[in-house]
């Protein structure tokens, strides 16, 4: 492909690829009308509206238009399978979820709303492409959208120092991870000739690593730099920081779409471009999930801030995902992809319990007592809380469940331990907001009325949580891998 | 390395007519020292200021704007070179691209971005 120009002369061509990317063309559109009208929309609700439009569209087409067959467009450079739109379906309920989460603490507040919100669907549009993504240059185009706008999300309260300091953070971290993995994608070209999954996989089923060893380094850059976009320890850092100073409803952004979508991008690249040296590979994934377990579930013990001790527990749950991959086989693949659907559903269900009491969901001592003044939240907290625990039976439960499985039939059976164990240590940090709930007088007046989006957003994700954990099969039978 | 002994020669020509000039001025030179002469001879410049001196950060946007019509420009290039090949569906995706550059600038007009306040 290099050193050619491709001349299209019919619009047939182009149209087949056009139709393979209505969802992203959906939310760019959307986006840049967005931009647009950002100026003449401060007092009504028309971008909250358009915003979820979009993402109920985007959701709907990308099942419509999923061909029957893989295709791939754009001179090899997507391709549009089951797993392309598992994960475009799920980014596409994140956005819309979020835009329903983000009603009050976002817009409540002195903060533009179409640029939010036109953001929040460019960020969506880059997690889309690095799920579709059969280049490592197209995943690292997608994956820089995201980062990038998920950056200017971060710090979208101009005037708060705690979230400027979060975006800084933020940039400067990512762009070492970007670096890392430009870095990775260059050495990777130079062992193989080849940026396009296929082409690398061929090449090195061809001379593996045992006649290159050269190759460890782009193998490792590349795990290093996806590393980076999940939180997963030793690359977390940023992750409790960025989520901290930012608005709450973008830490659920971060924990649940950026998750999503650097999992898609990492399950595709471990099982296909790098397919042929699983040895190595579920090495270096091993060591990232048993220390992000670990890190994740022990550091949460020590926090006070509701969305520091989430940020914690989504380090853990990146371990947990990535379980899945060490098998190197499409049916660890797709286990990952129910963990990944599960957790989207029951973090932003979490966050948004944490954003419905506002500045009191924050933090953890102002929990006394919540169940006295609102019994509903507190049952919903509740389950979300057990969810992500693992506790039966709610979606955590068969999330969990087919991860450990998948762990021990890739005969990492310690690691599955380790991972048991520390659902335990994870279920003190989780029953500690329920103490304080249930178990203690209420310390200050009950919270204000809820908005009628949040509320709606939350009872989604208990129903998806609730569904999840009684007929997991009912939700992720579509969970093929590519 | 033979073709390089030319450069070897040039350098250690023109290093020692530098030291050579140094050499003569300061020995048979007269000496009459005053403060202004004795500081660094910096071009008429301030031989010691802040690294960039001080910037209004106005000028950070006409950057950024800058940088908007660059990008573009990048493009139009190497697209007119081939433009004869590329035909109608050529000059639609060149009129995608430069409408959504477009939006980008029409949002920082909107913000106020060309105000020199």
């Amino acid at each position: 492909m290099i050193g050619t120009v491709v001349t299209q002369k019919a619009s047939g061509p182009v149209l087949d690829d056009l139709v393979l990317v209505v969802p992203e063309l959906i939310f760019v559109g959307t986006a840049l009308l967005l931009i647009l009208i950002a100026r003449r929309i401060r007092k009504t609700p028309v971008a909250i509206v358009l915003t979820v439009a979009a993402a109920v569209a985007a959701a709907l087409s990308a099942v419509w238009f999923a061909p029957a067959e893989p295709t791939t467009g754009f001179a090899g450079m997507i391709t549009v399978d089951g797993y392309a739109t598992f994960f475009r379906v799920l980014i596409a309920a994140t956005v819309g979820m979020t835009t329903l989460l983000s009603v009050r603490s976002i817009v409540g507040e002195e903060v533009p709303r179409g640029d939010y919100h036109a953001l929040l669907l460019l960020a969506a549009t880059g997690m889309m492409f690095s799920a579709s993504a059969i280049d490592l240059l197209t995943l690292y185009l997608g994956l820089e959208l995201t980062t990038l706008c998920a950056i200017v999300l971060v710090g979208i309260k101009v005037d708060r120092p705690l979230a400027n300091e979060a975006a800084i953070k933020y940039f400067l971290l990512a762009s070492f991870a970007s670096a890392l993995l430009l870095y990775g994608i260059a050495l990777t070209y130079g062992a193989t000739g080849a940026t396009d999954f296929a082409g690398i996989a061929a090449a090195l089923s061809k001379e593996g690593l045992a006649s290159a060893p050269f190759l460890l380094v782009p193998l490792g850059l590349v795990t290093a730099g996806l590393a980076f976009k999940i939180a997963a320890v030793p690359f977390h850092a940023w992750a409790p920081d960025a989520y901290q100073g930012a608005s709450a409803p973008v830490a659920a952004f971060l924990a649940a779409g950026s998750k999503a979508a650097g999992l898609a991008a990492l399950g595709r690249v471990c099982l296909v471009a790098f397919g042929s040296e699983t040895e190595v590979l579920s090495l270096l994934l091993a060591g990232l999930a048993a220390l992000s377990i670990i890190a994740g579930s022990v550091l949460a013990l020590s926090q006070t801030d509701m969305k520091r001790l989430l940020a914690y527990s989504s380090i853990a749950h990146a371990g947990y995902a990535v379980l899945g991959l060490l098998a190197g086989t499409g049916e660890g693949v797709s286990a990952m992809m129910t963990y990944a659907f599960f957790y989207v559903f029951m973090t932003l269900g979490a966050f948004g319990v944490v954003i419905a009491l506002g500045k009191r969901g924050e933090e953890l001592d102002r929990y006394q007592g919540l169940a006295s003044q609102r019994p509903g939240m507190a049952a919903l907290m509740l389950l979300f809380l057990l969810s992500l625990t693992g506790i039966p039976p709610t979606a955590g439960f068969a999330a969990k469940f087919v991860i450990i499985q998948s762990a021990v039939r890739a005969d990492h059976i310690a690691l599955a331990i380790l991972a048991v164990v520390c659902s335990v240590i994870s279920a003190f940090i989780y029953m500690r907001v329920v103490v304080l709930m249930y178990m203690k007088d209420p310390q200050e007046a009950a919270p204000s009325r809820v908005p009628i989006a949040v509320t709606v957003a939350i009872a989604l994700a208990a129903l998806v949580t609730l569904v999840g954990g009684i007929s997991p099969g009912s939700l992720t039978a579509w969970a093929v891998s590519p | 390395m033979s073709e390089y002994i030319g450069v070897a020669v040039m350098f250690v020509m023109a290093g020692g007519i530098a030291a050579l000039m140094v050499l003569l001025a300061s020995t048979l030179g007269k000496k009459n020292p005053t403060p202004e002469k004795l500081a660094p001879f910096e071009c008429g410049q301030e031989p010691f200021s802040l690294p960039m001196g001080r910037l209004a950060v106005k000028f950070y946007l006409t950057a950024i704007l800058f940088i908007l019509f660059d990008v573009e420009l990048v493009f139009l290039y190497p697209w007119a070179v081939v433009f004869g090949e590329l035909g109608t569906l050529g000059l639609i995706e060149m009129g995608i691209f430069l409408g959504v550059l477009m939006i980008g600038f029409v949002y920082a007009w909107d913000n106020g971005a060309l105000d020199w306040k």
